[in-house]
């Protein structure tokens, strides 16, 4: 992996990483990759894909409202301002 | 062998049982950091109850979470997981505390997270991970079950490392809301307890279909008994020699009621690098969420562009994290998806249908892990794949979904040796009862057995 690669994700994950974090970091990635690359010795053709490991028949509950749990109780672990919580300028 | 949890509720307690065991826990801990947040509580509610653990990345109302995160510093749940609620309603449990983990279950041995718990026999040796405080905890205490995760055997190897019963159940028997995600597809709430007895009940109370995991749609559950027991060649050669020898001799004993059979297989041990694969495309975009404000940490400088807050604020992930984060997205590129990705779905696809085949037929069984117990002075030193390649024995099951338990077989210089065995989807009774026939001529060893009565 190129170093103008390893920023383009750097950037895309808002991960910031100092100088030895990064050269460690790399180095590893580079090695994990290598090691994925063990899949493409494996012959797919014509499989499916599995997304999970069992077929999942999902019952959907009723489509009504409710109180989600506590939230005051969420929010007032946030820095608060007239009952909304304070997040960075957009 | 009797449940540890029957014998508990039939017997009388003095008034001061929690007390002291909140007492005796505290002084354990600050050697073996095996608890995170403890329920000191716990002293005012019912003495008849037993008391349960669960793992730091299940949601309990009220009491820190951080699923072993600096991230999560701080957060307390506004809910209960559905486990954590269906243990509470059962009437027989109490909540004691969370268990420590390396960093949302990213590591095989606990080292990721920023005081790691240590095993329960030997400080010096790891706790094995991602769930280290759970098993530890269950070797601490005389009674006491824990509720634990695991994605590519984070139930396994921990109970193995500390001599306990892991049980990891079939994907979609147990609701996972209230769990903190690591990787949707492959996440599973188990047991670790001091016998299959044990396991059992706590599976009992906490499967079952939820509103509110659509995920979670096995209502029937199988015991299904099996007479073959079959050794994955390919697996079994990446064992050291020593643990094949030891293994050997479990074979032996249970070569007196099984029939045992050694079949090769050239695609279950591929299993690990697709397990990686999809685990870290999950993982990264489960993590997004993590932006210094909403969830636990606080990140104080909101006069910042959204960006930098974001970016400065996710500096706290561990280097773990971190690594997981920049694979996952990587591999979640348009350029190389269908290389890595979409290729990994395809390759769980022949390892279900592989293992299905085997598993109709008779149990798989293997050790746990292909090493002994590391020292943390050594495991420390190890590569990130080096890491990954410990998960052999776990990562097929987890990959595949499929039931299985870790129970202690042997002794080896003082330390526990644990083996695995794995069975068909929904086949998850068939486990507790092999393993309830093993411990009938084994005997558990413990170095403590704090809360004895």
């Amino acid at each position: 992996m190129d170093n103008l690669e390893f920023e383009r994700l750097l950037k895309t994950t808002r991960l910031k990483l100092d100088e030895k974090e990064k050269i460690a970091i790399q180095k590893d990635i580079e090695e994990v990759i290598g090691y994925f690359e063990k899949i493409s010795e494996i012959d797919t053709e014509g499989e499916e894909k599995a997304y999970h490991p069992i077929k999942v028949d999902p019952r959907f509950r009723e489509d009504s409202v409710s109180r989600f749990a506590d939230v005051d109780m969420l929010k007032r672990q946030s820095k608060l301002q007239d009952g909304y919580i304070i997040g960075p300028k957009l | 062998m009797k449940s540890h949890i029957e014998e508990f509720l039939d017997i009388d307690k003095p008034k001061d049982y929690y007390s002291n065991l909140v007492a005796e826990i505290e002084e354990r801990n600050r050697e073996h950091h095996f608890i995170t947040t403890l329920n000191s509580n716990i002293a005012s509610e019912d003495r008849g109850r037993l008391p349960f653990t669960v793992k730091a990345n299940i949601c309990v109302k009220g009491f820190e979470t951080t699923a072993g995160s600096k991230m999560l510093k701080g957060y307390l749940p506004p809910f209960d997981a559905t486990v954590v609620e269906r243990m509470k309603n059962s009437g027989n449990f109490s909540f004691l505390g969370e268990t420590n983990m390396d960093e949302f279950g990213f590591g095989t041995f606990g080292l990721n997270t920023e005081t790691p718990a240590k095993n329960a026999f030997d400080s010096s040796y790891v706790a094995g991970g991602s769930s280290a405080g759970a098993a530890v905890a269950t070797a601490m205490l005389k009674y006491h079950i824990a509720i634990a995760e695991s994605t590519g055997g984070s139930i396994s190897t921990p109970s193995a490392l500390n001599g306990v019963v892991g049980f990891t159940p079939t994907y979609g028997t147990v609701s996972r809301y209230g769990l903190i995600d690591y990787a949707n597809s492959l996440d599973k709430i188990g047991v670790i307890a001091r016998s299959a007895a044990d396991a059992r009940i706590g599976f009992d109370v906490i499967k079952g279909r939820d509103a509110y995991d659509t995920t979670c749609s096995i209502e029937k559950i199988e015991d299904s008994k099996k007479k073959k027991l079959f050794l994955i060649k390919e697996l079994m050669d990446k064992a050291e020699e020593p643990v094949r020898s030891s293994f050997g001799r479990l074979l032996d004993k249970l070569g007196e009621k099984y029939e045992i059979t050694e079949i090769k297989s050239s695609i279950i041990e591929k299993s690990i690098a697709p397990y990686y694969i999809i685990a870290m495309a999950e993982a990264s975009t489960n993590l997004a969420k993590y932006n210094g404000y909403k969830y636990g940490m606080q990140y104080e400088e909101t006069n910042k562009r959204y960006n930098n807050f974001f970016t400065e604020a996710r500096a706290e992930f561990g280097s773990e994290a971190k690594r997981r984060i920049i694979l996952g997205t990587f591999i979640r590129s348009e350029s190389v998806k269908e290389r890595y990705y979409a290729k990994a779905t395809q390759v769980r696809s022949m390892v279900i249908k592989e293992m299905r085949k085997i598993l109709k037929e008779g149990f798989i069984i293997s050790p746990a892990l292909p090493i002994f117990t590391p020292k943390i002075e050594d495991a420390v030193k190890l590569t990130p794949t080096q890491n990954y390649a410990m998960d052999v024995f776990t990562v097929p099951p987890n990959l595949g979904g499929f039931p299985h338990i870790t129970f202690p077989y042997d002794y080896h210089d003082g330390m526990p040796l644990g083996a695995q065995l794995v069975t068909e989807h929904a086949n998850d009774y068939a486990l507790f009862d092999f393993v309830s026939e093993w411990e009938e001529s084994f005997n558990y060893r413990f170095r403590y057995n704090l809360g004895e009565l």
